[in-house]
């Protein structure tokens, strides 16, 4: 059927275009006013946190991370690569390893963390063709917590924008500016100051700053952790918090969770081994009264011999090797700065006796 | 991308001055589009695709329906563009929830069927844009508006990045001219949208990420029952955190534009002193209420059918108000409550709204935190996430079982209180006064003290650049 002539198309009337009203005021001088007063308040802050002992660092962020175990899928697929918890991130100096072995690891552990979700996700990366140290810090490693379990997902649906941010924030915020670090954002400060206790709750204390890094996630213990006592004595009181031990309901529970996590290592362990992937396993250095604990709720016998009997991985457990004791460790969980390149040298020993035997 | 970012700063930096650059005004719209779809490709570059749908189909059937004065025809573009607006919603946004409320029926009926996960990735912003470009051919069918000069003006109506994931769902008569005439800001125009892009970011990064977010985060997450005092103080929490969240984007959305030389509407006016749940939907969300009222509200037939057709043309438009925040039952009930309200204050002032009584001081406070008082209880419903969180919460915050316990620490108690009391006083103080109108009284030098003052705030809280809650919707 034809279409009709058309009609004349009615026009709207039009309306006036919106015009967003601005107040008078000389936008010159308040510019001015508020950068200064910006400017100057930074100015006090950074000084007030560099007074406080802390030179500019780059930050252990997600982005970092990513960064990092990008570089698996760009090429560094076949280097050693670090996992485990924060043990694994103090203690192993980078440097030294580069220059006991040639090859700078990728450091891809995370602090409170197990490493679980890493080697399965390596396990199933072939791109990845390297050889894989992973840390085991029991009450970590043993009871499956996260702290940073999402890094997984964030690794995945990391954004372009995110990695410009990263990008930006570390080449020029992080370095240069001691203020910005998670540890002393405003909010963070206001709630760890000693508020008067509300009947009913029980609050804890957040762990604090311990370590700073470099690019490459290379971290070291922060030196305000060796050399003032009063946040050395915080840091140790941080790591006693509820150390009672486990009721029966809630040592049943980590039992289950124990037999859980050493099923998946033992899955993961194995894809990596089918395709050539060798896999050691170390249990870092812990001193008393906090060794005391972990041994109390994951003892040996039950977790670290079962893990490496499951796995048929080899594995270095610091009270079998005289050659990793004795070192500094101020906070009785890791080690002071200034012990990494020996302790480094000595683990490097360690694995080497170890694919000798 | 997200305006608390890094990133943007610098994304932004370069676009001004681009824009500011000597170049034919058509360049600089062309630069402002390409600028426009790498901010939505920073999520993730292959939803580019959608908005280039929506615009090549929205431009077609707009253009095709203009040209033709056969109602049939008409109907029929105006069909396409809705399919495919709605399409791709239904599709990316509604998909799982409909499969899986389709499989709780079946296998209520004792059908044994279990379907594969529901794993499409939503498009962020997806229900803004798609919402904006419909009503670019509704206005052309309703002969409201003339298509788009030009098929760039119409692209970068559709992905002009300020409001391009999260409002305001800018009308085509408001900002399809601002593209027709070459546009530089002025000094003054540039230094207020600077400050709002200043003001929303303080909101977002100091009041909502800041001081709220943990307070609320704390108090939902939770799976006992709580004290009511805690139950409270978390819903207002999540209250004031989705407020200065939301209008903090729309404010830094309004400043880049204007930064730009591109003014765009409100989408807030001081919600929290709202007396009554008109005012609220006048002052809420601004261009979704009026979106509502304009493309469905009045089409249903508004309130020219009788009482009884009014009352459920309110509810239909309140419940998929509701359901276009998200996929989900609770966000349905969200919904229908402030319909409920609506419906309740309608009847109430046809019966009582002649006494003189409801216009005097004491009244209209008593109206008002009564409004801001069941405003909280909806959001319980929009920030639970299940029923069972929602009906915890709500046996607390309505005292019928007191025994829950306490969470909240002193300083999370203390936080919350402060700036949620601030927030709302703020918006009484504001309620009959414009932002602009206010600052124009301050001597410049204050002004200044406060800029900087919000600055330094949002340069030390560290913002960790989280997303804006409603990029979700």
């Amino acid at each position: 059927m034809p279409e009709p002539a058309p009609e004349p198309v009615p026009e709207p009337v039009p309306e006036p275009v919106y015009e967003r009203p601005l107040p008078e005021l000389r936008f010159g001088v308040a510019a001015l006013v508020a950068v200064i007063v910006a400017a100057g308040g930074l100015a006090g802050w950074e000084l007030h946190w560099r007074r406080f002992g802390v030179e500019p660092s780059i930050q252990n962020s997600d982005g970092l991370w990513a960064r990092e175990r990008r570089r698996i899928d760009h090429g560094d697929g076949h280097r050693t690569v670090l996992v485990g918890a924060s043990r694994m991130l103090f203690d192993v100096d980078l440097g030294t390893w580069e220059r006991v072995t040639g090859e700078r690891p990728i450091q891809l552990a995370l602090e409170g963390t197990s490493p679980l979700f890493v080697l399965e996700d390596l396990a199933t990366d072939h791109d990845f063709t390297g050889r894989l140290i992973v840390g085991v810090a029991p009450d970590v490693f043993f009871s499956g917590f996260a702290y940073r379990g999402k890094l997984g997902a964030y690794y995945r649906d990391e954004t372009l924008a995110q990695r410009a941010g990263q990008w930006l924030s570390m080449t020029f915020l992080e370095p240069y500016a001691a203020f910005y670090d998670p540890d002393f954002a405003l909010f963070t400060v206001l709630k760890r100051q000693d508020w008067p206790a509300r009947v009913g709750v029980k609050v804890g204390i957040d762990v604090r700053k311990l370590s700073n890094s470099a690019a490459d996630r290379d971290t070291w213990m922060w030196s305000k952790v060796e050399g003032d006592p009063e946040y050395r004595a915080l840091a140790q009181k941080i790591w006693m918090q509820d150390t009672t031990p486990p009721d029966a309901k809630f040592r049943a529970e980590l039992d289950k969770r124990l037999g859980e996590q050493i099923d998946r290592a033992a899955a993961a362990v194995g894809k990596l081994r089918a395709r050539g992937v060798e896999v050691v396993f170390v249990r870092f250095p812990s001193i008393t009264p906090y060794r005391d604990i972990e041994d109390r709720d994951f003892p040996r016998a039950t977790t670290w011999d079962v893990l490496l009997a499951r796995t048929g991985s080899p594995g270095i457990h610091f009270d079998d090797e005289p050659s990793l004791q004795g070192f500094d460790l101020p906070e009785w969980s890791h080690l002071a700065a200034g012990e990494r390149p020996r302790f480094t040298e000595a683990l490097l020993g360690a694995i080497a006796r170890l694919k000798s035997q | 991308m997200t305006f608390n970012s890094l990133t943007f700063i610098v994304f932004f930096a370069i676009v001004l001055a681009a824009h500011q650059a000597p170049l034919p005004w058509r360049v600089k719209k062309l630069s402002l589009l390409l600028a426009s779809y790498a901010f939505y490709a920073a999520w993730n570059p292959p939803f580019v695709l959608i908005l280039w749908l929506s615009t090549v189909i929205d431009w077609w059937a707009a253009n095709r329906m203009y040209r033709t004065r056969v109602q049939r025809h008409r109907r029929w573009y105006l069909a396409v563009s809705i399919a495919v607006n709605l399409g791709l919603l239904g599709f990316f946004k509604y998909g799982g929830f409909l499969v899986a409320n389709a499989t709780a029926v079946g296998n209520w009926f004792g059908l044994d069927y279990e379907p594969a996960t529901w794993s499409i990735v939503l498009p962020v912003g997806i229900s803004f844009y798609t919402f904006q470009t419909m009503s670019y051919t509704l206005d052309i069918y309703l002969d409201r508006a003339k298509p788009a000069g030009s098929f760039l003006d119409f692209a970068l109506f559709v992905t002009f990045f300020p409001q391009l994931v999260a409002g305001p769902i800018v009308r085509p008569t408001d900002l399809i001219p601002q593209f027709a005439t070459p546009r530089r800001a002025t000094s003054r125009q540039l230094g207020w949208g600077l400050f709002l892009v200043t003001a929303g970011l303080f909101e977002k990064i100091v009041l909502a990420d800041g001081l709220l977010a943990p307070v609320a985060d704390r108090v939902f997450r939770a799976t006992e029952l709580l004290h009511p005092a805690d139950a409270w103080l978390g819903t207002l929490a999540f209250s004031g955190q989705i407020f200065c969240d939301f209008a903090g984007y729309t404010t830094c959305a309004i400043g880049t534009s204007l930064a730009l030389g591109f003014s765009m509407i409100d989408n807030f006016r001081y919600p929290y002193a709202a007396i009554g749940f008109s005012d609220f939907w006048r002052r809420w969300h601004i261009s979704l209420s009026t979106w509502l009222r304009d493309y469905l509200y009045i089409p249903l037939g508004g309130n020219r059918r009788g009482p009884v057709r009014t009352y459920v043309n309110l509810m239909l438009t309140m419940l998929i108000g509701g359901l276009w925040h998200g996929a989900a039952w609770t966000f349905v009930i969200w919904g229908g409550l402030h319909g409920v309200f609506l419906c309740v204050e309608r009847l109430l002032v046809g019966k009582l709204g002649h006494l003189t009584w409801w216009r005097t001081l004491p009244a209209k406070l008593a109206l008002g935190l009564l409004t801001y008082a069941l405003v909280n209880i909806t959001w319980v419903f929009f920030r639970a996430g299940n029923f069972s969180t929602a009906e915890r919460m709500l046996r607390s915050m309505l005292l019928l079982d007191t025994s829950g316990k306490p969470v909240l620490s002193t300083w999370f108690v203390l936080s919350s209180a402060v700036t949620t009391c601030a927030i709302v006083a703020s918006h009484w103080l504001m309620r009959e006064r414009t932002l602009h109108g206010t600052v124009a009284r301050i001597p410049a030098t204050a002004f200044g003290l406060a800029w900087g003052a919000m600055l330094f705030l949002i340069a030390i809280t560290q913002g960790g650049s989280s997303a804006f809650i409603y990029f979700q919707f």
